[in-house]
């Protein structure tokens, strides 16, 4: 366990004049004096006389999260302040690390993983991206711990009860979405992106590590990012009364939503995250296809989300700002495509949040309220493993799951 | 009058205790899980007798800041408690002569007879921020108070002036971290700014510019108003409580499965040893079954909230994720966030039921008004002549 501290060290800067804590106006000095104490704590801790000293750096580290929590969640997101997500990072990194110190309990450990990964997730990027490299640390701990843990039970995944599946839709002839096997980069560019036709791209990520020698399955994900937090959304889509957002453990998310299929579990969805960001590990797997790279935006610019989910999983039609690939990795997806010149056939939500959305049920079209849907002309497909979908940027698109079912969005700005 | 204050105090806003200087080697200092007297305020002994009868004439104001607390006193004179106060624990010397005051997270507004100071707080500048003359009113009922101003109010940051159409007929007005609520002449409430989390109460999440009547409440004359980080409550002439906005600590008094899950966690925790995870989940996953749909992460519009049966409510007061509230029988009820003893409930943790702070009952006060702070509670009491039963 002492090794746990010092590998922990080696991450830290020496002493307390190297660790840097420097902020703008617009944090307020009373939190800043606050960072100041918790910096003071880290180094200094052994020498003093307290009862116990790691409550006590806990709680001040707590002090600084929650306040700063709070200003994350004041206004909207994209206003808050960076300084405010430093901040953040920063209590998170504390508090981290006041949970590892003395001889932490497999519970503190994984404690402290949920806490970088919060950070990692609200926060913005500290120390040269500490976070991750403690919580690489830490992650190392937990698998230790758990493979001295004789597994009690069987893993759930044996009892995996096989469920009637949706029938994939039958794709006609006159609606499929074109494809091409590996065309040239000026080929795509000049059939497709440019005249934003959407294309399936065939043979294009073969290569990937996911889809060969680290091919991606459920102990895979198990194996690399069990025990990390990250947001799930729980409904089948986003438009439902009942829909909400809730963290979870990557193993608690395939225990509970996953593995087991019940008729009143309600689906759950790890959608819309920046995953590859908060794991690097799971990013080594894929590489940003080089159609990626046609656009304006250098590469630092594309924004990469996962999608991962049981079968099932709906996306509403709804469109994007951005040009989108959609990679398949595991399972396969049914998606339907419509041109944003038929937009005034697609009946899009009226208030302002949802405006992107349409209202219909696409596999299940309320004829009466949307009478013109049915005429409106869309492409569909089948999307399998080692698929590349171009969607053009706003392009409605409609998706659901088959199975089980591993995919990245890569999104690119589009000037 | 005694005015007592609990919850947090790391900057010792409420009893000098939290301050590092102090004690930085003590644990518990930085909150205060048991009511502390406030020095500044009604705990001077040699005048609370010659008080008695004149209630009200000490204010505690409404502070926005989670580092320092106010008290504005009846000879107009401010003492500021927590980051930034005086160390000497004398009075803000701009303050001399001011009628009423009111703490933000940075500025300090002061209120005179002819004119509206704003100070930087953590700058200890010689003159205000900003200032701007404001004409005595003519009407002699002006009990308005800040942030309102003749013919607007005062913003936590500039610009903050921000003018108010007259028709409104303000009569008060509480500003939140990004919403605010006005109370008119005639009862009616109004809400503007950000409705992200439902905290205008208009059924709606979106934003409004303008303060807009919430007509959940129409026909219900309401007599005051609070907001707090991401909630709004208020209090009809009639002594029934209306509560709306985010729930997820459990701050409107509804159940809530943030608050629940959270602290369904922090048992786990506490028993040091247990074979952790696999019970949390599942007993999560049994609450979940059960009573899904009864949990409450936004109320969008409205609610009506029954704190006790026996009788009306009389004041409310919000914090960031808590609120409080006096009855017309003189108890306190707290509910909501309660991580740093700002419910006093006995121990540092949240509810999302509403429940009687025990402490002012069995030491014999009666309480007639509470203000929050974001992270704690501050109440004014009195002694009660006559045992209560």
């Amino acid at each position: 366990m002492a090794a746990l501290w010092s590998n922990i060290s080696a991450i830290l800067p020496p002493d307390e004049a190297g660790f840097p804590l420097q902020f703008s106006d617009s944090v307020h000095s009373s939190v800043a004096e606050l960072l100041l104490r918790c910096r003071r704590r880290l180094y200094t801790d052994r020498s003093l006389r307290i009862l116990n000293p790691r409550d006590h750096a806990l709680t001040l580290a707590q002090m600084v999260t929650d306040l700063s929590w709070e200003r994350l969640n004041t206004g909207t997101w994209r206003d808050v302040d960076k300084e405010w997500r430093r901040v953040y990072a920063y209590g998170c990194l504390f508090k981290a690390l006041a949970l590892c110190r003395g001889d932490p309990s497999p519970e503190r450990v994984r404690q402290a993983v949920r806490t970088c990964d919060m950070g990692l997730m609200m926060g913005a990027s500290i120390m040269d991206n500490v976070l991750n490299s403690l919580v690489q640390i830490l992650q190392t701990e937990v698998r230790r711990a758990t493979k001295e843990e004789v597994p009690t039970e069987p893993r759930v995944q044996a009892k995996k009860i096989k469920l009637e599946v949706p029938p994939a839709p039958v794709i006609e002839q006159t609606t499929a979405v074109p494809r091409m096997n590996c065309p040239s980069l000026e080929r795509f560019k000049n059939n497709n992106l440019l005249t934003n036709q959407p294309v399936i791209l065939e043979g294009i990520i073969n290569h990937w590590p996911a889809l060969n020698d680290h091919s991606w399955s459920l102990e895979y994900i198990r194996s690399i990012a069990g025990c990390r937090t990250v947001p799930v959304e729980v409904g089948s889509r986003y438009t439902d009364e009942e829909w909400s957002q809730r963290l979870l453990t990557v193993n608690e998310f395939i225990d509970k939503y996953i593995s087991v299929k019940v008729d009143d579990v309600p689906v759950g969805y790890l959608a819309q995250h920046q995953l590859f960001d908060q794991i690097p590990e799971l990013k080594e797997d894929i590489r940003i296809p080089d159609y990626c790279c046609l656009g304006d935006e250098d590469e630092d610019n594309i924004t990469i989300n996962a999608w991962f989910g049981p079968s099932g999983t709906v996306s509403p039609l709804h469109q994007d700002p951005q040009h989108n690939f959609l990679a398949q990795v595991l399972g396969s997806k049914y998606i339907r495509l419509y041109s944003p010149s038929d937009s005034g056939r697609l009946y899009p939500h009226e208030s302002p949040l949802l405006h992107n959305t349409s209202q219909v049920e696409v596999e299940n079209p309320n004829v009466e309220r949307f009478p013109e849907f049915v005429d409106a002309p869309y492409r569909d497909c089948v999307l399998k493993p080692g698929e590349v979908l171009f969607i053009p940027t706003q392009h409605w698109h409609y998706v659901r799951s088959l199975e089980l079912s591993f995919s990245e969005h890569h999104h690119l700005g589009v000037r | 009058m005694n005015c007592f204050g609990f919850g947090f105090n790391a900057f010792g806003q409420i009893s000098d205790r939290g301050k590092p200087s102090q004690g930085d080697d003590e644990e518990h200092s930085y909150t205060c899980l048991t009511p502390i007297r406030l020095k500044h305020l009604g705990g001077r002994e040699e005048v609370a007798e010659c008080q008695q009868g004149r209630v009200g004439t000490d204010q505690l104001s409404a502070c926005w800041s989670r580092t320092a607390s106010l008290c504005l006193h009846d000879q107009g004179r401010v003492f500021l408690s927590g980051f930034g106060a005086d160390e000497n624990g004398n009075h803000m010397s701009a303050s001399l002569g001011c009628q009423d005051a009111l703490l933000g997270e940075r500025y300090l507004t002061l209120g005179f007879r002819d004119r509206v100071e704003c100070w930087d707080v953590q700058r200890r500048d010689p003159a205000p921020a900003w200032s701007m003359e404001s004409p005595p009113e003519e009407e002699a009922g002006a009990s308005r108070r800040l942030p309102l101003v003749p013919g607007g109010y005062i913003a936590s940051k500039p610009p903050f002036y921000r003018p108010l159409s007259p028709q409104l007929k303000a009569v008060s007005l509480a500003l939140g971290a990004e919403h605010a609520i006005l109370l008119s002449g005639s009862g009616t409430v109004f809400t503007w700014g950000i409705g992200s989390h439902g905290q205008l109460g208009h059924s709606e999440l979106t934003p409004e510019k303008e303060p807009r009547p919430v007509e959940a409440l129409w026909g219900v004359p309401i007599d005051s108003v609070s907001t707090g980080g991401w909630h709004s409550a208020c209090v009809s002439a009639g002594g029934d409580l209306y509560v709306w906005g985010w729930n997820e600590s459990g701050q409107l008094g509804l159940p809530s499965l943030a608050m629940r899950t959270s602290q369904e966690q922090k048992r786990f925790k506490g028993t040091a040893s247990c074979q952790e995870a696999g019970p949390v989940t599942r007993g999560e996953e049994q609450k979940e079954g059960e009573s899904q749909d009864v949990f409450i992460s936004i109320q969008a519009f409205p609610a009506l909230l029954d704190i006790t049966d026996s009788c009306d409510v009389a004041k409310v007061s919000c914090g960031s994720r808590h609120t409080a509230a006096v009855t017309t029988t003189g108890d306190l009820y707290t509910w909501g966030w309660g991580e740093y003893g700002q419910l006093c409930h006995g121990t540092a943790s949240s509810s999302d039921e509403p429940h009687c702070v025990d402490f002012f009952r069995q030491e014999g006060f009666r309480v007639v008004d509470v203000v929050c702070g974001p992270w704690n509670t501050f109440a004014m009491a009195t002694k009660e002549e006559v045992a209560h039963c």
